[in-house]
């Protein structure tokens, strides 16, 4: 039984949404490099905010993906995207000051092989599959690679695979204490696959509104960067942390309430304690 | 001996953990319409039929499953590497888990009503207030069995991987078998009480799920009642013997043919269950009989 998906027309267009996305975090994912000038890693929240740039482009592109009728293949889409992303984030974490623009280059070729997969040889056949997959690649991997800088602080390799631990009073360094050797990554990927697809998935219907389904996926941005955050407390200085922690909370209590108001914008009535009112035409 | 005994303990304890997990997750998910019976309470108003019915998808239950239990071991995991107590870091990782799947929940249960405003299905924020707060409940009890079952395998029994990555395992594993075992009670008999039991749901019944209750009209929590007597223990016996079983034939053949045997044994294990499940399939069949016509249904 699949329920017919229908999207909203009218809003900001696509392409505009997507250079917003694409610029914006590749910029915020270059402020965190500043760090490594800084004598405690206090701009790694720009990472969270890189994530959340993509995150809300990547909620218009699965709006796109998705129009095309795919009702049960909106949490699927999310997955495929992190996916494809968290290997080029974890490779291009191995280039160092490229590592941003080597992740997106390696992302969308990707995405493009993933696509090209589906439409040809699945045969699914959906016009805005290739493009659509080669954005959701990139997107997911700077969820990934973003989120990750945040929690450690850097988006080199060697910083996601060194963690610390004090053992009789003697910093050691291991790979057990890490992002990657923790498994904190797992989480990450998680994160980011339930919060790139919940906007959507959330808002679908015949009264989906643009604005609303973006507002959403910024809130699930910052509701994945307050985790990330706390898990920050691990690996990074208390107080670039507790920034970190600050920007977060306040970023999600904003985009919360927008959101609450945009939902009592968009919904047919707001009732407390009310009974079932039924339609005039009769069920 | 002395190690396979104590991994035996660890065993069973993780069993009844994950029996507890299975119970708490299915009552929670259909509280929230979650899985299998959403797209019924999603098509209802569309079909005319408004209802007061919690509608809280967040993808499947296995990924959503997945980061709850996930998030859950992760800052369990990073509370631990701050020095705090293993117990003390996972019930507020637990805690932390269940704060973002009860916004998820919200915000999930507001963009669907809102999004239908054109078939008049009213936001109705008692519903959003008394069942975000019911799941988030039994989400907890759900997520703090499982990361302690994850911590008991990383911890007692030595297993390589590290916590937020046994979580996430884990946490698919409990999703789907929520999903698979418990959602039918709900989304094949619950919803459907007003149709011939077995008749299925014909296309013309489509949407038009029970709104009513024994006095008044039905929510979720009614749902939640029922699925904690039927959906839910179903859930926990299978999710308890898929993590009984597990870690029995790891912990009793691992030292066997050099870690093969608890690869036979597991192999062994779902042969047998195959065998059990078609026998219990045919048998319910010919007991119960297919169904024909609305005149022989009545037996």
């Amino acid at each position: 039984m699949t329920v017919k998906v229908e999207v909203g027309a009218g809003g900001v267009p696509h392409n505009k949404v997507m250079i917003y996305g694409l610029v914006g975090s590749f910029i915020f994912l270059y402020l965190t490099y500043l760090n490594t000038y800084l004598q405690a890693p206090y701009l790694a929240f720009f990472g969270g905010l890189a994530a959340v740039a993509a995150l809300v482009w990547g909620a218009d592109t699965i709006k796109h993906l998705c129009s095309y009728g795919l009702g049960t293949g909106v949490p699927s889409a999310g997955m495929i995207a992190l996916g494809s992303g968290v290997l080029a984030a974890l490779f291009g974490a191995t280039t160092g000051v490229l590592t941003p623009i080597v992740t997106i280059i390696l992302a969308a070729i990707i995405g493009a092989i993933t696509g090209l997969l589906a439409n040809h040889v699945v045969r699914m056949d959906i016009p805005a599959m290739v493009s659509s997959l080669t954005e959701l690649a990139i997107v997911g991997a700077i969820t990934v690679l973003g989120l990750a800088t945040m929690a450690c602080g850097t988006f080199e390799f060697l910083g996601m695979i060194t963690g610390t631990f004090t053992f009789l009073g003697f910093t050691v360094q291991t790979y057990g204490m890490s992002v990657i050797g923790g498994g904190v990554i797992a989480v990450i990927f998680m994160l980011g696959a339930i919060a790139i697809q919940h906007a959507f998935n959330a808002c679908l219907g015949p009264g989906e509104k643009q604005d609303r389904t973006l507002m959403l996926a910024a809130e699930c941005g910052f509701l994945s960067m307050i985790t990330v955050a706390i898990i920050s407390f691990a690996f990074i200085e208390t107080y670039a942390a507790l920034l970190a922690f600050l920007v977060s909370v306040i970023g999600w209590i904003y985009t919360y309430k927008r959101y609450i108001d945009l939902s009592k914008r968009d919904a047919y009535a707001w009732l407390d304690a009310k009974p079932i009112i039924e339609p005039k035409g009769g069920a | 001996m002395e190690e396979i005994i104590f991994g035996i303990g660890i065993t069973a304890l993780a069993g009844a953990l994950a029996a507890v997990a299975g119970a708490a997750e299915d009552t929670e998910s259909d509280i929230g319409s979650q899985g299998d019976p959403n797209s019924q309470v999603q098509l209802a108003p569309q079909m005319g039929y408004v209802h007061r019915i919690f509608n809280k998808a967040i993808a499947g239950e296995p990924p959503a499953y997945g980061l709850w239990v996930a998030l859950g071991a992760g800052l369990a995991w990073a509370f631990m590497a701050m020095q705090i107590n293993p117990i003390l870091a996972i019930v507020l990782g637990s805690a932390l888990a269940v704060f973002v799947q009860g916004v998820y929940a919200t915000t999930a249960y507001l963009g669907r009503t809102a999004s239908l405003s054109k078939f008049e299905q009213p936001v109705y924020i008692d519903i959003l207030k008394s069942m975000t707060t019911v799941t988030m409940a039994h989400a907890f009890v759900a997520i703090f069995a499982t990361v302690t079952v994850c911590h008991l395998m990383n911890g007692a029994l030595g297993h390589p991987f590290p916590l937020p990555l046994l979580g996430l395992v884990w946490g698919i594993a409990l999703g789907a078998a929520g999903s698979a075992t418990g959602n039918p009670f709900y989304g094949k008999e619950r919803q459907y009480q007003n149709q011939a039991f077995g008749a299925g749901v014909p296309i013309a019944a489509s949407g038009n799920i029970v709104r009513y209750a024994e006095a008044g009209q039905r929510n979720s929590i009614d749902n939640g009642f029922f699925s904690a007597k039927l959906g839910g223990p179903a859930s926990g016996i299978c999710f308890g013997l898929i993590v009984f079983f597990e870690l029995w034939r790891t912990v009793v053949f691992e030292p066997v043919a050099a870690g093969w045997g608890a690869i036979i044994v597991g192999v062994v294990v779902i042969l047998i269950f195959a065998i059990i499940d078609r026998y219990i399939e045919v048998w319910a069949r010919k007991t119960f009989g297919p169904y024909t016509t609305p005149e022989e249904a009545s037996s």
